[in-house]
C-alpha cells in the first residue's frame, strides 16, 4: 500500500484501492466476530474473564458493533463500489490514489475510534457511539472522500445510462452523509431529553435502511446478473425498488421508540411505512429470484452466487420480521429482548454479509485475474457461516420470546437468566463457527492471490472456476 | 423531455423518445449487464395491494400500550364497596388470599354486566396490589371531575395519556383516537408514492416491448 500513497495516478494499477478495501474488510470481519464470539461467551459463561474493567461487557459490546459495521460491512462496500461503480459506467475509478489514502485513514481512523470506545470514551448512544471529533473525522475522512470517488466515476461513466445498482451506491452514499450529520445532531449540540432519543434511532435507523440493506441489494444486483449472464428480469421493478426504499425506509424511525412520550401520530405514520418496508422487499426478492430463471443450478455449482442467493432469500424473513415487530402491538411483547438482537444479525450478518461476501469474493478473484485457491475451503466458509448464523439467529430468537414472556408476566430477572443459558450457549458457539469460517476465508484468500491459478484474459472466474 | 398524455398507463412520452430510449436499451453494454423491460407479476401486484391493506390492518386499530385508568374505574368502585372492604380487612385470612378471594368477588360481580371496557379489561389484567395503589388516584380524578379515558396507568402511576387530538376550538383531546392524523398522512404519502412511480416507469418504453440483447453483447 505504502507504494502506492505517492504514486503517480497513472502507476496505479486499476483495482487497488478495492483490493486493499477488499483484505482490510475481511481482516476486520475476523476481528469483529472474535470480538463478537467472546463477548457471547462472557454471556454464556458470566465467569468467563471477569475482574477486568477494558474487558467488560459494556465496552467490549460496542466495539464489536462498530468493528462489524465500520470494519466489516462498511469495508466491504467500499471495495465492492470501487470496483462495481467503475466497471457498469464502462470507465476507470475516478482516482485510485484518493482511494488507497481512503483506504489507509479509514483504517487508521476506525483503530483510534475503537481504542475510545474501549476505554468506555463513548457518547452514550447505540450506534452512534462515537465522541464528535471522531463523527467528523468519520464523515469528511472516512465516508466523504469514498462517495466522492463514487459520485465522480459515475459522473465520468461512459455510458448514457445508469445501471441499478449505481444508483444505489450514490443515492445511498450521499443519504449516509446526511444522515450521519443530522443524526449526530444531539452530539453536536448537546440535544437531550426525546429529541436525542429520536434522533439517536433517526440515525441508527436510517443507517440500517438507506446504507446497510440497499447497498447489499446493490451488490446483488450486479453479482447475479454478471455471474449468471442472464439480463436483470426488469428495469421497472428496479424503479419499484429503489424508490420505495427511499419513501418507505427514511420515514418510520419512530417505530423504534413506541413505547416513549413520542406523538402518537408519529408513532401510528412510522407504523404504517414500517409495515411498508415489505414493498421495496417483495419488489427486490422478485426481481433478484426471477433474474435467476434458468440458472438455479448456479446456486448450488458457483460459490458467489450460493453466497449471494442465501443473502437474497435471507432478506425474506428479514422484512417480514422487520415489518412486523414494529407494529404497537407485537413491539409490545418483543421490545427490549433478545428477539431485537436475533433481527440485527440477520440484517447484518445474514442478508448483508453473504451479499458482501459475494462481491469481495468476486471482487478479489476479478481483479487479482486469479482464480479461487480452494473452492473446498470456500463452501467450508459458506455452511460454518450458514449454520453458525441460523444457530445464533434460532437460539437467540428463542432467548428473545422466552425474555418477552417473561417481561409481560414480571418473571424474576434471574429465573430468565437461568432459563436462556441454554440458548447462550448455542449464541456463543454459533458466533465462534463464524469466527473460524472467516479465518479459513482470509487464508484462502491470501492464498488465491499469492498462489491462485491465473484466469485467461477475457474469462469470468466463474467459467473456469472446475477447470484444472 | 416530451410528453403524451393520450395513453398514460401506457407510456407517457411520445414515440421519438421510446424510440432514443429503446436504442439507448439494447445498444449500451452497463459493464456486461443487461436488464430486460419486465412489468411487476400480477401475483405480485396482489402481494403489494395485500401489503397496503396489512400495513393499516394490522396498526389499526390504535392498541394502547398502556391501559386507560378509565378500564379500572369499576374495579375501583367495587374495591371501595363494603363487602369487598370486609374481605380485606379480614385478617384471619393470609394476606395473598384475602386479595385473591377480594379480586375474585371483584372479576364475579364484573361479568354480570355488559361494558365497553370488558375486551380492553383481558387485554390488561391487573393485580389486588396494583388496584390498591392506583385506586386513591383514580377516586381523586374522580372527584375532580375529569374524564378517566384521558389518563393511563403506567406502573404505579395514573398520568395524563400522551394523544394529542388538537380540536378546531384549540382544546386538546387525549383519549386514544379510533384513527388519528399518523393513518391520515400515511395514506397520502402512498397515494403519492404510486403516482410518482406509475409517472417514472411510465416515462420507459411500454412493458409489451421485449429489448434484443443480442445488439450491444
Amino acid at each position: 500500500m505504502l507504494k502506492y500513497l505517492f504514486a503517480k495516478e497513472e502507476d496505479i494499477p486499476q483495482g487497488t484501492a478495492a483490493v486493499f478495501f477488499a483484505v482490510s474488510s475481511i481482516a476486520w470481519f475476523i476481528i469483529g466476530t472474535g470480538l463478537g464470539s467472546f463477548n457471547a461467551a462472557k454471556l454464556a459463561f458470566p465467569d468467563f474473564f471477569h475482574g477486568s474493567y477494558a474487558l467488560q461487557f459494556g465496552h467490549m459490546r460496542q466495539v464489536h458493533v462498530h468493528a462489524v459495521i465500520f470494519g466489516w460491512i462498511a469495508m466491504a462496500f467500499a471495495a465492492s463500489m470501487m470496483y462495481i461503480t467503475p466497471a457498469l459506467g464502462n470507465t476507470k475509478l475516478w482516482s485510485e490514489k484518493l482511494g488507497v489514502w481512503n483506504c489507509l485513514l479509514y483504517n487508521v481512523g476506525l483503530c483510534l475510534a475503537l481504542a475510545l470506545l474501549w476505554s468506555g470514551v463513548t457518547s452514550g448512544r447505540e450506534y452512534s457511539d462515537h465522541i464528535w471529533p471522531i463523527d467528523l473525522y468519520i464523515a469528511f475522512v472516512m465516508v466523504l472522500p469514498w462517495a466522492l470517488n463514487v459520485w465522480m466515476t459515475i459522473l465520468n461513466r461512459r455510458t448514457q445510462g445508469i445501471y441499478t445498482t449505481n444508483w444505489f451506491f450514490g443515492a445511498c452514499m450521499f443519504m449516509t452523509v446526511i444522515v450521519f450529520l443530522i443524526g449526530n445532531l444531539p452530539e453536536w449540540f448537546h440535544l437531550t431529553g426525546l429529541n436525542e432519543a429520536y434522533m439517536t434511532w433517526w440515525f441508527a435507523h436510517n443507517i440500517l435502511g438507506l446504507l446497510i440493506t440497499p447497498v447489499a441489494a446493490a451488490i446483488t444486483y450486479y453479482i447475479v446478473p454478471k455471474i449468471t449472464g442472464n439480463p436483470l428480469y426488469s428495469h421497472r421493478v428496479g424503479h419499484l425498488h429503489f424508490w420505495s426504499i427511499v419513501v418507505f425506509y427514511s420515514t418510520p424511525a419512530a417505530h423504534h421508540l413506541m413505547s416513549s412520550p413520542l406523538p402518537e401520530w408519529l408513532k401510528s405514520f412510522a407504523s404504517v411505512e414500517g409495515v411498508l418496508i415489505l414493498v421495496p422487499a417483495i419488489a427486490y426478492v422478485c426481481n433478484i429470484l426471477l433474474t435467476m430463471q434458468g440458472k438455479w443450478a448456479m446456486f448450488v455449482e458457483n460459490i458467489e452466487i450460493k453466497f449471494t442467493i442465501t443473502g437474497v432469500l435471507l432478506a425474506i424473513p428479514l422484512n417480514m420480521q422487520g415489518g412486523f415487530q414494529q407494529t404497537r402491538a407485537i413491539n409490545w411483547y418483543i421490545h427490549g429482548t433478545g428477539w431485537i438482537v436475533a433481527h440485527a444479525h440477520l440484517a447484518l450478518l445474514g442478508f448483508s454479509t453473504f451479499a458482501e461476501a459475494a462481491a469481495v469474493y468476486y471482487g478479489l478473484q476479478v481483479l487479482l485475474r486469479r482464480k479461487l485457491y480452494s473452492s473446498s475451503l470456500a463452501n467450508f466458509h459458506f455452511w460454518m457461516l450458514l449454520i453458525g448464523f441460523s444457530l445464533y439467529w434460532v437460539s437467540m430468537t428463542i432467548a428473545g420470546l422466552i425474555q418477552g414472556a417473561a417481561k409481560i408476566y414480571e418473571v424474576p430477572y434471574m429465573d430468565v437468566v437461568i432459563g436462556e443459558h441454554p440458548y447462550m450457549v448455542v449464541r456463543w458457539l454459533g458466533g465462534t463457527m463464524v469466527f473460524f469460517g472467516n479465518i479459513v476465508w482470509l487464508y484462502n484468500m491470501v492464498m488465491t492471490a499469492r498462489a491462485g491459478t491465473p484466469v485467461p484474459a477475457g474469462r469470468q472466474p466463474a467459467e473456469v472456476a472446475y477447470t484444472r | 423531455m416530451a410528453w403524451t398524455l393520450r395513453r398514460p398507463l401506457h407510456t407517457l412520452t411520445t414515440e421519438d423518445e421510446n424510440q432514443r430510449a429503446k436504442d439507448l436499451w439494447e445498444g449500451e453494454s452497463l459493464g456486461g449487464i443487461a436488464e430486460n423491460n419486465n412489468p411487476l407479476p400480477r401475483p405480485v401486484i396482489g402481494l403489494l395491494l395485500l401489503t397496503y391493506f396489512t400495513a393499516m390492518a394490522i396498526t389499526f386499530p390504535l392498541y394502547g400500550q398502556r391501559p386507560t385508568a378509565a378500564i379500572y374505574a369499576d374495579y375501583v368502585a367495587l374495591l371501595n364497596s363494603e363487602p369487598v372492604q370486609e374481605v380485606i380487612n379480614d385478617t384471619s385470612l393470609p394476606y395473598n388470599e384475602r386479595n385473591d378471594k377480594a379480586m375474585a368477588m371483584i372479576e364475579d360481580a364484573l361479568a354480570h354486566f355488559d361494558s365497553k371496557y370488558t375486551f380492553q379489561r383481558e387485554q390488561h389484567p391487573i393485580s389486588m396490589d396494583q388496584l390498591k395503589i392506583i385506586a386513591p388516584q383514580i377516586v381523586e380524578l374522580q372527584t375532580a371531575g375529569v374524564d378517566l379515558e384521558e389518563y393511563i396507568v403506567v406502573g404505579p402511576e395514573v398520568i395524563k395519556s400522551n394523544f394529542f387530538n388538537i380540536q378546531p376550538d384549540g382544546t386538546v383531546i387525549a383519549k386514544q383516537p379510533w384513527w388519528d392524523k399518523g393513518y391520515t398522512v400515511a395514506c397520502w404519502w402512498f397515494i403519492v408514492f404510486c403516482l410518482s412511480v406509475i409517472i417514472a416507469v411510465k416515462r420507459l418504453p411500454p412493458f409489451t416491448w421485449r429489448p434484443d440483447h443480442s445488439i450491444a453483447h
